[in-house]
């Protein structure tokens, strides 16, 4: 086995496992060999391919391992809060108290794919009425229902308003089903009027004072609703150490990007990528170690540069990926196609701006919530892709429709003709299901075509 | 257009890419348990009558909005009285009428004094989205299969009218009145939590003797979509799910069949 960076199977991690191991490895409570979680059902492990490195054995380790760490935590006597939708704010005000652990159940959309429907989990949804016409989201009512995949929060947290509405529709669903929720509203950004006072948000957009006051004053029922929860008071220090702390994994995380959307050669897949910029929105429930993790991954991402080894080829296509995949095999797939992840937004670039620091806390979190690229126009996304697709480079992008997705049904065209108005650069639309094992020959055709438009492109 | 759902949202972002007609996007809060999401949509009224006035038109005085309020109050009133003189699709005929021609449309109303002659029907709601005018056909076929609507909580029905005003403070504060009859007395699926839709539900389904619900929803449409099986569940009537995509004659004649056969099962 090479020791230089490579993707391999998660077999072939039994055996690179084996090596570390000899080597040396430091390994953190949850580590182990990645084929272990097989064993939960995750079957879908089998069919991925992996960086080879010892910082994506750790990121994928504390990924796999989070449904533990929560029980611990309760075990432990700490609190558990659901946080729904906002992906990224709320968080940062959960794990400002030291006796709360916050994570999304929204995150459930993804055992679908991970454990290849066998959780039964989109069954349960359909029997509550919420069927297939639905974000694969709906997963998390099974998850509830089954209470098989996460401890059931003793809180649930939920943003509203301007949020798809498919999340909407399953949130009040699981509300209906007797889990008590919090509603909070987010109001749809717009654009300061004539005579309104403007205020820049994290990110560049901008949005009017009274919207920033309003979003302040639902946070601060929230931030009510955590201060009775956990019994303590949540007050601005708190919060503000909260923040500084939230600051340091997302700039690292923007460390890690920059290095590897603009490195000549990849220096991280894009799996292990769109795994670490997730840790971003409730860091994985433990703050403090999604800061080692993703330390690791910059720390690797670094050293392969210097020794001038990656992956992929430096001809690879420079692609940026809008929104998540539900599959994430699809990632693997984009790589094998000949092309790389340079520039992404995965609808939650406000959980990876920095929060300001100079404001009271709660004004610099009402920013952010209202810096959310969903919250406001298509339009707004596509000027924030267009930003990064000029900082990163990218030869083109590919928008990734969420099936029954609410917004996927507009909002993908507007931005693929914007971002073809100011770049003239080739606009992939796919549309990507939990299991994409049934169409995945007319998945590889159609990237391939995007990168093979993309290298035709370069001899102009 | 209003933020109400994604769909809405999205279409706005497409008109105002497509023409050049003055546009306006309406916050219209999901949550309603604080007195800060009225207050946004009081200032959302507000805001939106800054658009109108830089269009040309003319802020009213108080007291001008108090009056046409009152107007509007007494043709819905008026309306809402004249339910059991008018066949289903007069009524939602009444109710349209009022939103496109305004209240001069309440005296038409005030004439009908005399029940309508109906045999003995199946008391049906129908409940869901907004209902375009062609689609107005589906009272009739419903009084053809034997039963009639007897609550219309479709958007574009009596769910859709607000609230009644309270006189005395449409003096003192009319705007504040008319958010409050409205952002307040409009029960619709998109509210978080919907508890009050289905507390008004259970009511009116009680108080009309209702024997089966028709619940009409698009097929893009998840926030209605969302509510069948709770819809079924909390009411414990036989639900008839029709979902409609456009206006093709091949769908008409599916759910003409279907209303058929749901209200041969239930005489």
């Amino acid at each position: 086995m090479r020791d230089g960076p490579e993707q391999i199977t998660l077999r072939q991690w039994d055996q690179r496992y084996q090596q570390l191991q000899k080597a040396g490895i430091d390994q953190p409570s949850y580590g182990g060999p990645l084929s272990r979680h097989i064993e939960d059902g995750d079957t879908r492990l089998l069919k991925l391919r992996y960086d080879n490195s010892a910082a994506a054995l750790r990121l994928w380790n504390f990924l796999l391992t989070e449904e533990d760490r929560l029980h611990e935590a309760r075990d432990r006597g700490k609190k558990i809060v659901g946080t729904m939708k906002d992906l990224g704010t709320v968080p940062v005000m959960a794990y400002s108290l030291d006796n709360v652990v916050a994570f999304y159940p929204d995150g459930a959309w993804w055992i679908p794919c991970v454990m290849e429907l066998n959780a039964g989990l989109l069954s349960i949804a359909d029997s509550l009425g919420i069927d297939e016409s639905f974000c694969p989201v709906r997963a998390m009512l099974g998850a509830f229902v089954t209470g098989a995949h996460f401890p059931i929060p003793e809180l649930l947290i939920c943003s509203v308003g301007a949020t798809c509405d498919d999340f909407s529709a399953i949130a009040q669903r699981l509300n209906s089903l007797g889990y008590p929720m919090l509603w909070w509203e987010i109001p749809h950004r717009r654009a300061p009027e004539p005579g309104e006072e403007s205020v820049k948000l994290p990110g560049g957009f901008s949005a009017p004072r009274c919207q920033v006051e309003f979003v302040k004053s639902e946070l601060q029922r929230v931030r009510k609703a955590l201060e009775e929860f956990a019994g303590q008071c949540l007050s601005d220090e708190k919060l503000s150490a909260g923040i500084k702390k939230a600051n340091q994994v997302r700039r690292l995380l923007a460390q890690l990007r920059r290095l590897v959307f603009t490195a000549g050669l990849c220096p991280m897949p894009a799996l292990e990528m769109l795994i670490a910029e997730m840790l971003a929105i409730h860091f994985c429930s433990d703050r403090d170690e999604t800061i080692t993790v993703v330390k690791e991954l910059l720390d690797e991402g670094k050293k392969r540069i210097k020794a001038g080894t990656g992956l992929l080829g430096a001809d690879a296509a420079r692609i940026f990926w809008v929104n998540p995949v539900a599959d994430l095999q699809v990632m693997n797939l984009l790589e094998d196609c000949g092309g790389r992840i340079c520039g992404t937004e995965y609808m939650f670039t406000h959980a990876l701006d920095a929060i300001p620091q100079d404001l009271p806390p709660m004004d610099a979190l009402a920013r952010m919530a209202l810096a959310d690229p969903m919250v406001g126009s298509s339009a707004d996304r596509a000027s924030r892709i267009c930003a990064e697709i000029r900082r990163f480079d990218a030869e083109a992008v590919v928008i990734s429709r969420i099936p029954g997705a609410s917004h996927c049904v507009l909002e993908g065209q507007i931005i693929g003709e914007i971002v073809q108005a100011e770049f003239d650069v080739p606009v992939l639309e796919i549309e990507v299901p939990s299991l994409t094992d049934s169409i995945a020959q007319a998945l590889r055709t159609r990237l391939e075509a995007l990168v093979e438009t993309v290298r035709e492109r370069r001899k102009r | 257009m209003t933020t109400l759902c994604d769909q809405m949202r999205r279409g706005f972002d497409v008109l105002i890419r497509r023409c050049n007609v003055p546009s306006f996007l309406m916050n219209v809060p999901s949550t309603w348990q604080n007195l800060v999401a009225q207050n946004l949509y009081a200032d959302e009224l507000k805001r939106l009558g800054r658009f109108l006035v830089r269009l040309g038109g003319e802020s009213p005085t108080l007291d001008s909005l108090a009056e046409v309020m009152l107007e509007y109050e007494a043709a819905r009133q008026a309306i809402r009285a004249s339910r059991a003189y008018l066949s289903a699709r007069q009524y939602a005929e009444a109710i349209a009428a009022l939103g496109q021609e305004g209240p001069s449309l309440g005296g038409k109303i005030e004439n009908r004094k005399s029940k309508i002659e109906i045999a003995p029907r199946v008391p049906l709601a129908i409940i869901g989205g907004p209902l375009m005018r062609p689609d107005f056909d589906i009272y009739d076929v419903v009084e053809q299969s034997g039963g009639r609507i007897v609550l219309d909580a479709t958007e574009t029905g009596e769910r859709g009218m607000c609230g009644p005003f309270d006189r005395r403070r449409v003096r003192e504060d009319p705007l504040a009145e008319l958010a409050n009859a409205y952002f307040g007395g409009i029960r619709d699926a998109s509210r978080r939590p919907n508890s009050e839709l289905y507390g008004w539900l259970a009511h009116e389904l009680a108080a009309r003797a209702v024997r089966g619900i028709i619940f009409r929803r698009y097929v893009w449409c998840d926030t209605w979509h969302a509510e069948l099986q709770q819809m079924k569940e909390s009411t414990e009537l036989p639900v008839l799910d029709i979902d409609v995509a456009g206006d093709a004659e091949t769908e008409r004649q599916r759910w003409q069949n279907r209303i058929r056969a749901f209200l041969e099962t239930l005489k």
